[in-house]
């Protein structure tokens, strides 16, 4: 299963530009979008499930043209979480779960088997006679990454699952997503750096409707090698002026003075040391570069 | 279905639709049993549109109709329908304990030109069943036009300020959609207002065959 998308535009009524002529190419496999809050994220997602339709450009599906006639056949082939759904508070786990696989066109018995199943590997087995409404944060999003689920699909789209999660369930949410990516594509937005690092092998990065990086993740952070400093300044003031000059990524009371994280092409003339960058750092230091 | 049940009949709405139909027929007082039908018909349209206006919105203000979109339309329609069905279903046995606890609360005595009271019970309720589809029907659809449930209901108000006043009957006559509850009911030979029930049925049909379009461009 892959995805082709060219000369993507998608332009509101009120002449906002969400998505700006862009390119993208999701192979199979887990696949990061990473962008800032406003960049076009949830808008290529709702594009990519046929909810919105582009105003210009081409999207392809295993060769299958994102068009009218052929909606149907591509959203048989979609599992979709948004960024923010509310399943049917007073209905149970598994009513909720039957009822959205009813509606999705999944055979009664073939549904409630994969219930089970996806139930036992988010760990909701035994919450399944609870009330949607009594579950946490985490285990509505399970769920709700269940009930994606339930169609089987050959492409699961997730937006920003994570978020508002605790650290331990951040980690089960990434983990499943992982595990649910054999076989199929997985197309996992978010604004959290991390949560990319510890799951995709390829990303993409959105800012201001357009791909800045579509590529893997060790040619991005190397895209940043050399250009990620470690500095020390005595003071606060100091600090201040390093601001005005350079791009700090993060900033450290330590003893005797402060210490930057610095993002700059060349060594700033400071008592500074090179150091490896992190994927945060090169996702900055693209973005700065674009901007 | 037990699921559809459990989805647009939680208890607050049971509770509310319970209390205005006890409150109703404690306060609106009726001396003849032949006015209960017209003391009842306005009121429920009224809660009717209330109730069915979040029929489908909800899906649309939890994100669900995100999700949904992937789903064949034929299967989005039918749940539609089962979800006023319910509710309609549940309307229409309050509007009879309604019509019996007018009996209780306001002990309305028989008018001489009363043939009947089950003829006219079966009357009231062949109105009250037309005006909880039409009604049921036109708020679920304008909230879904509006995406907005407190827009469909604002708009299903202003249909029945303007219909249910003396301009309304004025202007519409017989075809009013309120035509059982200014029927002249002391002339029981005149059945004329069965036209604006007829036109209530036809309209309700319209939306009816409406919806899927409706479903796929505001859903």
């Amino acid at each position: 299963m892959s995805i082709h998308i060219e000369d993507l535009t998608v332009r509101f009524k009120n002449s906002v530009t969400a998505i700006d002529h862009a390119d993208l190419d999701i192979p199979n496999g887990i696949f990061g979008l990473l962008g800032e809050n406003g960049a076009g994220k949830t808008t290529l997602m709702r594009v990519l499930t046929t909810v919105l339709k582009p105003t210009n450009g081409m999207v392809t599906l295993d060769g299958i043209l994102y068009s009218e006639g052929n909606y149907e056949k591509i959203q048989r082939k979609i599992g979709y979480l948004p960024q923010e759904i509310e399943l049917y508070p007073n209905l149970t786990v598994q009513e909720c779960l039957e009822y959205m696989g009813d509606l999705a066109g999944v055979p009664k018995a073939e549904c409630r088997k994969r219930i089970d199943y996806y139930l036992k590997k988010t760990s909701l087995i035994e919450h399944r006679k609870k009330k949607m409404k009594q579950l946490s944060g985490g285990m509505k999003r399970r769920v709700g990454l269940v009930q994606a689920l339930l169609n089987e699909p050959e492409f699961l789209i997730v937006d920003e699952p994570t978020t508002g999660l605790d650290p331990e369930e951040r980690i089960r949410i990434r983990n499943l997503l992982v595990d649910f990516s054999e076989n199929r594509t997985v197309l996992f937005s978010t604004h959290v750096v991390e949560d990319l690092a510890a799951t995709c092998n390829q990303l993409a990065i959105m800012h201001k409707g357009r791909f800045l990086y579509a590529g893997s993740m060790k040619n991005l952070t190397e895209e940043a090698q050399g250009k990620i400093w470690i500095c020390k300044v005595p003071d606060e003031r100091k600090a201040r002026e390093v601001e005005q000059k350079y791009r700090i990524t993060s900033k450290q009371y330590v003893e005797g003075g402060l210490q930057l994280r610095v993002i700059s092409e060349i060594q700033p003339e400071l008592e500074c040391m090179s150091i490896p960058a992190t994927l945060e750092d090169a996702y900055i230091y693209v973005t700065n570069q674009y901007e | 279905m037990k699921k559809e049940m459990k989805i647009v009949l939680p208890f607050y709405k049971i509770a509310y639709a319970v209390s205005f139909v006890v409150i109703l027929s404690v306060i609106r007082a009726v001396v003849f049993t032949y006015e209960i039908g017209l003391s009842i018909e306005p009121p429920f349209a009224i809660l009717t549109a209330v109730f069915c206006a979040d029929t489908y919105v909800q899906e649309i203000t939890s994100n669900r109709s995100e999700v949904q979109r992937l789903y064949q339309i034929k299967k989005r329609i039918y749940s539609i329908i089962q979800r006023l069905m319910i509710q309609g279903t549940f309307l229409l046995l309050l509007a009879v304990l309604g019509y019996g606890l007018f009996f209780a609360f306001q002990k309305p005595i028989t008018h001489p030109v009363t043939e009947s009271e089950i003829l006219q019970f079966i009357t009231c309720f062949g109105a009250i069943v037309v005006t909880i589809f039409f009604w049921g029907i036109l708020a679920n659809t304008l909230s879904m036009l509006f995406r907005n449930m407190w827009m469909g209901i604002g708009s299903s108000l202003l249909i029945w300020v303007a219909t249910n006043s003396t301009g309304g009957d004025k202007l519409f006559g017989a075809w009013n959609l309120f035509s059982y509850s200014f029927r002249d009911i002391e002339n029981t030979a005149d059945i004329t207002w069965l036209y604006g029930k007829g036109l209530c049925i036809c309209i309700g049909l319209i939306l009816l065959l409406a919806l899927p379009k409706i479903v796929r461009k505001r859903g």
